[in-house]
């Protein structure tokens, strides 16, 4: 679905790497590594300096960016929702589009199990936990067939971050996303991926299966980093 | 009769000066220097302009008029690139929004016939657009640039959800028209009950009629209001789009804002 040929950009070094469709991929490593400067490659929220990205076999310059971003879906660390409702905000996707139907509003809700009442409510009245849903929906508007996710819990205290974990780990199956997430969270990673790529000094040390490139790790860089 | 100060009486405006400067000495503000350079500096400005001012009043209207418009479009410009350091083009931008907004109002005073064309009504009345719609500029500019850093992340957020820029910074807009507009709008709301306007307070000293000096200030005032909100929305709209490139990206630093104009 997605191949990195020879990609740069500060901190990211010649990353070369496939992704296949339905994957669910788990970036890792220390902090300033790249991880995220490496997901916003993907739906060319950042340019590359150096190499290419391919997007169903296609250079990703050559689809138009709110096409790609259509197709690649982001959740960000913070919710960052619009002022407005929550029927604002998950509209906002598929309006751009001409896409947007009245009946998704309560479909929406139920995916990020919230009540559809929710649907008037001031983004302003939600809790964090509330928020980050509405911002999962808000994504899940577009129908995208890659869900990008950059640390999507790590704002959140532990019962929340479970929480929104279970919503995710529902999605991603029912609806056979491709999923890329960035995570500090081991546990979450096991929980959620079944491929590690292993990001340290902006190359990928370690790609490998996961739980078990968790379990038994190759290199002592990641010995290290599991240890810390 | 023409009321005038005496240069006497103006002689002791120094006890007015004298009270921030003894405040400034016993709370040692370290403002003393700067209370006696500006008050100075002040006087000469205001003695210079007012022998220019009757210097450009004697001279005929085609001449004199456009030179002084030309002096204040250019300072006015030049300051208030300052709030917009950074941008690519903006005082090309700020000279060319104020030039076009100072000759549409012109021109709707003559056709009205609100205002004649002599130096002495053209001058001062396009000094007041000029320098109220060079505050609404900077002040519009700084806003944006706030804004752009305060709201990075909903502006990642709807670009990666398949938004133009233009749709993606709307919000931004919308809060840096609305903070260059409101000042004028709760000022117009108040006009004459705080306090009276410069102009109407200047003529009513001038010896003219309050009704007679009102309807100046009218004029001033609504044209003043639709100037500052042209040239808000003029550089907003302007230079909202060096904050993203061609690819619908954020630009980062001012100075890739710079590399990609």
């Amino acid at each position: 679905m997605f191949r990195f040929e020879q990609v740069s950009r500060y901190p990211l070094k010649k990353m070369d790497f496939q992704i296949e469709k339905k994957e669910k991929v788990i970036l890792f490593g220390p902090s300033g590594s790249g991880k995220s400067t490496l997901l916003f490659l993907f739906n060319r929220l950042h340019n590359p300096t150096e190499g290419t990205i391919y997007f169903e076999g296609q250079n990703v310059k050559e689809y138009p960016f709110t096409e790609l971003r259509k197709r690649v879906g982001l959740v960000l660390q913070e919710p960052n929702l619009f002022p407005g409702t929550v029927l604002d905000n998950i509209k906002y996707g598929p309006s751009l589009f001409g896409e947007w139907k009245e009946e998704d509003g309560e479909l929406l809700m139920g995916y990020v199990q919230l009540p559809s009442t929710y649907l008037n409510r001031d983004v302003e009245q939600l809790s964090g936990g509330e928020k980050q849903r509405v911002s999962l929906a808000r994504t899940l508007a577009n129908q995208p067939e890659v869900l990008l996710l950059d640390e999507p819990t790590s704002a959140l205290d532990y019962r929340t971050a479970e929480d929104i974990e279970e919503v995710l780990e529902q999605l991603i199956n029912q609806h056979e996303l491709t999923m890329i997430m960035v995570t500090h969270d081991m546990r979450q990673a096991r929980r959620l991926g079944n491929r590690g790529l292993f990001i340290t000094e902006g190359k990928v040390m370690e790609d490998g299966k996961l739980p078990d490139m968790l379990d038994s790790p190759a290199s002592q860089e990641l010995k290290e980093f599991l240890e810390e | 009769m023409e009321p005038e100060i005496s240069n006497q009486s103006l002689l002791f405006l120094v006890v007015f000066v004298l009270i921030p400067l003894s405040l400034s000495y016993f709370y040692q503000l370290g403002l003393n220097k700067n209370i006696i350079w500006s008050s100075l500096r002040g006087t000469v400005q205001l003695f210079a302009i007012g022998y220019l001012l009757t210097y450009l009043f004697e001279l005929p209207a085609m001449i004199g008029i456009p030179f002084m418009i030309s002096i204040m479009l250019t300072v006015a410009a030049f300051h208030a690139r300052k709030k917009g350091m950074g941008l690519p083009n903006v005082l090309l931008y700020i000279f060319i929004g104020l030039l076009v907004i100072e000759v549409s109002v012109l021109s709707l005073w003559l056709i009205f016939d609100m205002v004649a064309f002599t130096p002495s009504e053209v001058i001062p009345m396009s000094g007041m657009v000029i320098g109220n719609s060079m505050v609404a500029m900077g002040l519009a500019l700084e806003r944006m640039k706030n804004e752009f850093k305060e709201n990075n992340g909903r502006l990642l957020a709807a670009l990666s959800l398949g938004a133009k820029p233009s749709t993606a910074s709307k919000l931004i807009v919308q809060k840096t028209l609305n903070a260059a507009l409101i000042p004028n709008v709760d000022q117009l709301k108040t006009i004459g009950l705080v306090q009276l306007p410069g102009m109407m307070t200047g003529l009513i000293l001038g010896g003219v009629a309050p009704v007679t000096a009102i309807k100046y200030q009218l004029v001033i005032s609504i044209s003043i209001f639709s100037s500052v909100s042209l040239s808000a929305m003029f550089i907003t709209l302007a230079m909202y789009r060096y904050f993203f490139n061609e690819q619908g990206q954020l630009v980062d630093s001012e100075e890739e804002i710079r590399s990609e104009a």
